[in-house]
């Protein structure tokens, strides 16, 4: 086991290393990108534009502007995305700085929306599986359909719309001045969020496990405990469950390994100051060590929940076994 | 310009097409929501909301959008001169604001000397430090600095003596003297007639050295308020500790909020400050949301108005066609115009009849209503608009269509005229029309814009070869660099960064704006031109024309120069196809009154806007 984490954790490091590079490739390399002719704004000379680019760097060559990437993220204080490397060009607002402001919005926004997708996901997949061709099944498969069907920045501003400002059942977009993180939660600002969230997520959760549990249930050994005489809600919950639900943790690690590094639409449509909103205004306006940092920020999330979710492979499927 | 940068491209994002009718609002001045009989009651937060973050942390010395000089005159920063926007709507010249007058001018006009009111004092956390000479020269030396006025300004201070050299040592500028603490003297290279305009530029506010020190930067974030607001929390900034310790203030939260409360200085000392009602007690700016998430906000109340982007057009047109709602809609023109240029060193836009043929073919209207009808502007006839000019050639439009919408018949009577149509079809027949490097902005309006340009000028024989891409990386590159010989661009904008002629004339027209803003090559020499690659060798020029102008004082006679140069422009060089004089559109909740626009800016009154019964 320790051999595995130690493997692992040099993989993350390999990972986050092409990760990185390979962005630095896309927005500093690739012919779109000139931060010095965006900063320098519309009235501008090429000497102001060459001038910006030696305060930002950009006249140093390739190799020399990737190490200085490089060096902020190495997780250790004063490297680690340092301000001197990672701030936005135009504003000089530092990245860590961001990050770490909008980091607990994502995260209520991804592990909200992650319990309910669950809560909402795995018991219609159940009922779906075990009650096959029933009316509840029907009705599970239409919900799984809608829910795959509907694109997120739709049904956000579908949600919005009715609920918010024609029923005024739910607060609107965006969070209150200065509001904490709780105030905001109870005043109900996630609300919307994380059910157009957890919608569409929950669908495909609905898809899997219902297709799982039926694969699993036809297997000889749910039919050896059937004969042995178990009842019908241990054959399900203790043997069939166990295995179906071992590809969904799998799932479940990387979505919400994904989700922590920025749900860009959901932030973007119900303007919640997370990363994902971070990302798409870093992009927008060029500001390349916002991407950098985020990128990397994600990259690192979604890694580890691969970890942890290798790891508890082990106690969900004792078939699994770590060399 | 640049300052209308991000409100131009603000609204070609967002500006959608709207219905075609009158806009609302009124055109100047107090207008929209009736003012109680009662008169103005004071107090209340104003609330707004706008899309997206200002661009360079609300640094002084670095922001260029006009969102940010409209919120450092109303409310942050007062300057040396400003302008008074109650009384004469169009008046757009400065007065005095921190100065007691108007400056002295030497007789040959390059020393100008100011005197400082005396007693007026810097917001918390300098609520005792009175605003003297020095920190106007530590506020110049700010923005000599390449990295401190980094996307900024600082060209218009380059006619200050040794300006140029100081690179942020403000002692390096010879040009600003502070022979006592109540006197600055200003010593230019050239007479500058304009310099009493240059004075209301927000980068020139005074900043306290203390202050500034460490934060060359991000200063934004620690502004020292002078103005009738400070941002919240500016009390407890800490400026004994070095700067990399300091917090900033709690008001600004990057891409989230800014909040402004009153600066109790101010409040103090108001009766220094004629210029500002400041009626409202509070501010506060939601940032982020899309545009029609925003409008609903306004519709639904929880915000009073969206400040810097245009409404969306199912918004538009509901407060168009409602008549208790129509009066909640402002549009008021900016000052700012929508063109497309021709590279005059470009065949066939070298011939002045192929340039008038595009003229009169382009489909003015259907410009307009790609971006959204109406209400977005008036259509355009001239280059330098009315109000810098005195609107001495109001209605001048030497091409004039039916509404706008275009006449192929005298099109094609210029075209004839021109060296490219040799069989005097009216339909240009010459190579040189057949593959018109076009560069133009990806975003909307622009494609839809593209496709009815493409469809007018296939009438006279012109097919443009379109190429499209990002705003700033590659249209503004394309366009800005004569090397690149991008021959027609349609997807540029202009306004002014304050109300002279100038800010047109030398940066559009002038060769000094080749290379930057003048697309055309307007006055670009034979030597030049060879260099950069044309076989053209000889372009028009107005060099003289707009340097005789500059030159001559601010008044009657300077803005009837500027009045002929537009003129001859217009109908005797036509560098290409002016469209649109733009407005600024805004639909306000129904708790807004005493609507105020500031013509100096273009943009609402922030400080002028006051709410019902005190916002209670």
């Amino acid at each position: 086991m320790g051999r595995y984490l130690i493997r692992r954790t040099l993989f993350l490091v390999l990972v986050l290393i092409i990760v990185s590079f390979l962005t630095f490739l896309i927005f500093y390399k690739l012919p779109a990108g000139d931060a010095a002719r965006r900063v320098a704004g519309h009235r501008n000379t090429p000497e102001q534009i060459a001038q910006i680019r030696v305060t930002l760097g950009l006249d140093k060559p390739w190799y020399v502007q990737y190490a200085r990437f490089a060096k902020g993220l190495i997780p250790w204080p004063g490297f680690f995305l340092n301000k001197d490397i990672y701030y936005s060009y135009a504003s000089f607002i530092p990245v860590k700085e961001e990050i770490y402001q909008r980091l607990p919005v994502t995260i209520t926004l991804a592990v909200g929306a992650a319990v309910l997708w669950l809560l909402i996901g795995v018991p219609i997949g159940i009922v779906s599986a075990i009650r096959r061709r029933s009316a509840w099944d029907r009705a599970g498969m239409i919900f799984a359909l809608v829910g795959v069907s509907a694109p997120v920045f739709w049904l956000g501003y579908l949600f919005l719309f009715i609920f918010w400002f024609k029923l005024h059942w739910a607060p609107g977009s965006g969070l209150e001045f200065h509001a904490g993180l709780l105030q905001s939660i109870i005043q109900g600002k996630f609300v919307l969020a994380w059910l157009v969230l957890s919608l569409s997520f929950a669908a495909f959760y609905v898809r899997m496990i219902r297709g799982n549990l039926i694969e699993t249930m036809s297997e000889d050994y749910i039919r050896t405990a059937r004969a042995k005489g178990l009842s019908e809600r241990r054959v399900i919950f203790k043997h069939g469950l166990r295995s179906a639900l071992t590809p969904v943790v799998t799932m479940f690690g990387m979505d919400l390994g994904v989700l922590l590094g920025g749900a860009i639409i959901t932030e973007t449509v119900f303007n919640l100051p997370g990363i994902g909103q971070y990302t798409v205004q870093s992009i927008f306006n060029d500001n390349y060590p916002g991407v950098m940092g985020v990128t990397v920020f994600a990259t690192f999330f979604i890694v580890v929940a691969n970890l942890v979710v290798d790891v508890t492979y082990a106690f969900l499927d004792p078939r699994v076994r770590y060399a | 310009m640049k300052r209308h940068w991000r409100y131009l491209a603000t609204v070609a994002v967002v500006a959608v097409v709207a219905a075609a009718c009158g806009g609302g609002g009124g055109g100047g001045g107090p207008s929209g929501t009736e003012i109680p009989s009662g008169g103005i009651q004071a107090g209340g937060t104003l609330k707004l909301a706008t899309p997206a973050d200002i661009q360079s942390g609300w640094d002084p010395a670095k922001e260029y959008e006009i969102i940010a000089y409209e919120l450092y005159r109303c409310c942050l920063s007062r300057t040396l001169n400003s302008f008074r926007l109650e009384g004469a709507p169009t008046d757009t010249n400065p007065v005095p604001d921190l100065a007691t007058a108007m400056p002295e001018v030497s007789v040959d006009g390059m020393t100008y000397t100011v005197k400082i009111k005396p007693g007026i004092h810097f917001g918390p956390p300098f609520q005792d430090t009175e605003i003297t000479a020095d920190d106007f020269i530590t506020a110049f030396g700010r923005v000599s600095s390449d990295v401190g006025s980094q996307g900024g300004y600082p060209f218009y201070f380059s006619v200050i003596q040794g300006f140029d050299d100081a690179n942020g040592d403000p002692a390096k500028i010879t040009g600003i003297t502070a022979p006592d603490p109540q006197t600055l003297v200003f010593k230019l290279t050239q007479p500058t007639t304009d310099f009493p305009f240059r004075l209301t530029l927000p980068a020139t506010a005074p900043v306290p050295a203390h202050a500034a020190e460490g934060h060359i930067k991000d200063y934004g974030r620690y502004l020292v308020s002078t103005g009738p607001y400070m941002w919240e929390g500016s009390e407890s900034l800490d400026f004994s500790v070095p700067a990399e310790q300091q917090k900033p203030v709690s008001g600004y939260e990057p891409n989230r909020a800014w909040i402004w409360v009153r600066n109790p200085s101010w409040v103090s000392e108001r009766d220094t400050d004629p210029l500002r009602p400041a009626y409202v007690d509070r501010i506060e700016v939601a940032v982020g949301g899309t545009v029609e998430d925003l409008a609903n906000k306004v519709d639904a109340g929880e915000i009073d108005f969206v400040y810097g982007a245009t409404p969306p057009s199912t918004q538009l047109q509901k407060y168009l066609a409602d008549p208790q709602l129509t009066s909640r809609l402002h549009a008021e023109p900016t000052g700012a115009i929508r063109y497309i240029t021709m590279n005059l060193a470009i065949p066939p836009f070298d011939d002045i009849h192929v340039r008038k043929a595009v003229n009169y073919v382009v489909d003015k209207d259907g410009l307009r209503r790609a971006r959204g009808g109406d209400t977005v502007g008036e259509l355009a006839g001239h280059w330098i608009p009315d109000m810098l000019t005195g609107g001495l050639n109001a209605g001048l439009d030497p091409y004039a269509t039916p509404n706008g919408q275009g006449d192929l018949d005298k099109a094609k009577e210029e075209m004839k005229l021109s060296a490219y149509d040799s069989n005097q079809d009216g339909v240009c027949d010459d190579p040189a029309c057949e593959s018109i490097l076009t560069i133009t902005d990806k975003a909307f309006p622009y494609p839809e814009q593209n496709a009815i340009l493409t469809d007018s000028l296939a009438q006279i024989g012109l097919k443009l070869d379109v190429r499209m891409g990002d705003r700033y990386t590659f249209m503004y590159a394309k366009c800005q660099d004569p090397t690149a010989l991008a021959a027609f661009c349609p997807s540029v904008g202009w306004g002014f960064d304050y109300a002279d002629g100038g800010t047109y004339g030398e940066p559009l027209f002038s060769s000094v704006g080749i290379g930057s803003s003048d697309y055309s090559n307007l006055g670009a020499s034979s030597k030049d031109l060879a260099k950069w690659g044309y076989s053209v060798t000889e372009v028009p020029s107005v060099d003289d024309k707009v340097s005789a102008c500059s030159q001559l004082p601010v008044g009657q006679e300077r803005l009837a120069c500027w009045a002929d140069l537009d003129k001859y422009l217009a109908e005797e060089v036509v560098p290409g196809v002016v469209w649109l004089f733009d407005n600024n559109v805004v639909i306000t909740g129904p708790r807004v009154i005493n609507w105020t626009f500031d013509l100096s800016g273009g943009i609402e009154a922030l400080d002028h806007i006051a709410l019902a019964g005190g916002g209670a």
